[in-house]
């Protein structure tokens, strides 16, 4: 397999998207929201199946094809039996996909959360961004609440840009970018050895540091004609911003790719992207700077 | 049975507030001249205590503070439930997930930062037992203990050093505060097993049954007690009086915890400890609730229990100077060299490794518990307790020092 163009691949334009078809009720809707951001961002469709390749699941998904009026010379199709997650991933690698929409629940149950759904666990370990949809719509429903993550960490300038870049498909005219502000020990550092003035001083510090930060990453992103809105939240990462797409009732939220290989333990002791995918607060996309990777 | 009398509760209440006045008093002029807020209340007690007041006012002290009768049990019965509580709300700073979010360099760093000191704390009385007094039969929980006391570090005087220095947000600061939160969990967990040693050493089954129950105890409340808590937190915080209902169910738990794991043979702090950190990593914990319980717990019951550190031994007649320096020297050596090795393993200069030892060189409060537990089960004499003190003091007020000299 040549990584080699995998590696200097940036995070945007999407060229090429690929979505799992799982035959589930919501194949229809998920193909149809596939269909409807590949038209926009002019870009191939890969439709992958990991299991049997019966007559009978041929002609579902081309009916569904000719229903969708997807065009025959912009997608194809892959059968291939296997693991699902390994199977996918490496799919995703050998044709080079940019984005792969999943089907999503929103929550799953304790024992599936700590097990790890195909969904979640593709989202965990993709090299390519990964597009969660929790409520795919057989109508349009174009994107009209973008929240970006702002969190300190070099890939960010690339997420916030790849949300731009949709932004400007749907001529979305503003996007929120929130950076969450979280001090490990804070409430027992402050307990006995702060006065009320000196406690006030070091929220209002850490508020205006992290404000600083998310305002010198804003200035560095291809904004355009897109207005950026920057937003300070406390609370834990991940969790912060999960909540704060959800009040704000966001219908995508952009988050950066993990930086660390993920396990179990990363789901008792939650953090990050965990509290993302333990809740879909709505439609998440993962994106994957693999120029910073490589 | 014994009963508060009118005259006893006269004492009791009496010597509570003028403790807890004082100790305000002394941590404020501590705070002044740089010293961390335990140091002015242990000053406090030494003060007060069998050291200096009790020598020159013998009947006066003894009138104020018994060493027996009911004004005694009570006042012990208050040490109790502020060591449960202050292991409640240490566990309330526990998040692994700060260690597993820093990488290898945080990984690195725990593992040698606790390993290292413990593993040449153990050997140091495992090899050279005539430094030590203990009971010959009581080697391996000595040993063990010694070990835990070289690898414990203290999480909040560390923090407030890393914010003194403005160095709390940056990767050094983060791998700090990720290593002391494993050394104070595995050394708790570790301190827990000693505990629970005391008395049936040598008995392999109950060995094994105790690592089974402190694991299966931490297991359960970290994955169901954990989704329990994040059920019952929300409802809590909106159905009841705030911040009272949150306070008082948390507090409730800590002690039910406690209740459960001294039930089944393992010590009162084990369970108030996993029940903190269950607590504390629930996301529906609201930072000012959590703000509240630190508030009660380090301003009402944290003073009295170190004020009462100074008044357990004499110590000018236990003061052991070789025993001090041995201490104090392996100590030092063990923790600075663990954590910078393991610093150094995972990508820090040399400057940086250093920097890293001497933060989480600070011992603090933390030693001082482990310490006053140990004595109060016989595991240590007076003269160990004293040395575990001075070196606790003088750990956590050199690392701030040291560090910036590293970090410039």
């Amino acid at each position: 397999m040549d990584l080699s163009k995998l590696k200097s691949r940036p995070a945007y334009p999407f060229e090429t998207i690929a979505v799992a078809v799982s035959f589930s009720p919501r194949i229809e809707a998920v193909l149809s929201e596939a269909k409807r951001l590949s038209d926009k961002l002019n870009a191939n469709l890969l439709l992958m199946h990991i299991g049997d390749k019966t007559s009978q699941k041929e002609t579902i998904l081309e009916n569904l094809m000719k229903k969708l009026a997807i065009n025959e010379h912009k997608y194809r199709v892959i059968w291939m039996d296997g693991e699902p997650v390994e199977t996918i991933l490496k799919l995703c690698k050998l044709n080079i996909v940019d984005l792969l929409i999943l089907g999503a629940l929103k929550k799953e149950n304790i024992l599936k959360y700590y097990l790890g759904s195909v969904a979640r666990k593709i989202s965990r370990k993709a090299k390519c961004s990964v597009l969660l949809l929790t409520e795919p719509s057989i109508e349009s429903n174009q994107p009209h609440k973008i929240i970006v993550n702002g969190v300190e960490n070099p890939k960010t300038i690339n997420t916030i840009n790849t949300a731009l870049y949709i932004s400007k498909q749907y001529k979305v005219k503003e996007i929120t970018v929130v950076k969450e502000t979280h001090v490990p020990a804070l409430a027992m550092t402050i307990a006995d050895e702060s006065t009320a003035p000196e406690k006030s001083k070091l929220r209002k510090s850490l508020t205006e540091e992290a404000s600083q930060q998310l305002i010198e990453v804003i200035k560095k992103c291809e904004k355009e004609n897109i207005k950026i809105k920057e937003k300070i939240v406390a609370g834990k990462p991940g969790y912060a911003i999960s909540k704060y797409s959800r009040e704000k009732k966001a219908d995508l939220l952009v988050v950066n790719s993990t930086d660390i290989h993920l396990n179990l333990l990363d789901r008792i002791f939650t953090h990050d992207i965990e509290y993302v995918l333990a809740d879909l607060p709505c439609n998440v996309l993962i994106v994957h700077s693999r120029v910073q990777e490589a | 049975m014994i009963k508060l009398l009118h005259s006893d509760l006269i004492v009791f209440f009496t010597s509570i507030g003028v403790l807890l006045i004082l100790a305000r008093l002394f941590a404020e002029l501590g705070k002044k001249i740089k010293m961390p807020v335990v140091m002015g209340e242990i000053m406090l007690g030494i003060i007060l205590g069998p050291t200096i007041f009790g020598s020159l006012c013998p009947d006066l002290f003894s009138h104020y503070f018994p060493k027996e009768g009911a004004v005694k049990i009570a006042m012990d019965g208050i040490t109790n439930l502020a060591v449960v509580m202050l292991l409640f709300v240490a566990g309330l700073e526990v998040q692994l997930q700060i260690i597993l979010k820093q990488g290898k360099t945080a990984i690195y760093t725990s593992f040698t930062s606790m390993i290292i000191p413990f593993m040449l704390g153990f050997a140091a009385v495992w090899f050279f037992p005539n430094m030590f007094n203990f009971t010959p039969d009581r080697k391996l929980a000595y040993a063990l203990f010694f070990g835990t006391a070289m690898a414990v570090s203290a999480l909040p005087v560390i923090t407030r050093i890393l914010m003194d220095l403005n160095i709390f947000k940056t990767k050094i600061g983060m791998i700090i505060i990720a290593a002391a939160i494993f050394d104070d969990l595995t050394g708790w967990l570790v301190f827990s097993f000693v505990l629970s040693l005391m008395g049936q050493e040598g008995e392999i089954t109950n060995i094994w049954y105790t690592i089974g129950m402190i694991l299966g105890f931490g297991l359960f409340m970290l994955i169901i007690g954990k989704y329990l808590i994040n059920k019952m937190l929300p409802w809590i915080q909106t159905k009841l009086s705030w911040p009272g209902g949150v306070l008082s169910i948390c507090l409730g738990f800590c002690f039910l915890g406690a209740a459960f794991t001294e039930s089944i043979g393992l010590h009162a702090i084990l369970g108030a400890f996993i029940m903190g950190i269950a607590f504390g990593d629930s996301v529906h914990l609201h930072e000012k609730a959590r703000e509240i319980i630190h508030q009660f717990v380090t301003n009402v019951f944290a003073p009295l229990f170190f004020v009462a550190i100074g008044f357990k031994v004499n110590f000018i007649t236990n003061f052991d100077l070789p025993l001090v320096l041995i201490v104090l020297f392996l100590a030092m050596v063990c923790k600075i060299f663990g954590a910078a090795l393991g610093g150094y393993l995972g990508g820090l200069t040399r400057r940086e490794s250093l920097a890293v030892g001497f933060g989480l060189n600070a011992r603090g409060a933390m030693e001082i518990i482990l310490g006053s537990l140990a004595l109060n089960v016989g595991l240590i004499d007076s003269k160990m307790f004293v040395a575990l003190v001075i070196m606790a003091l003088l750990t956590s007020m050199i690392s701030g020092p040291l560090m910036r000299r590293f970090l410039n």
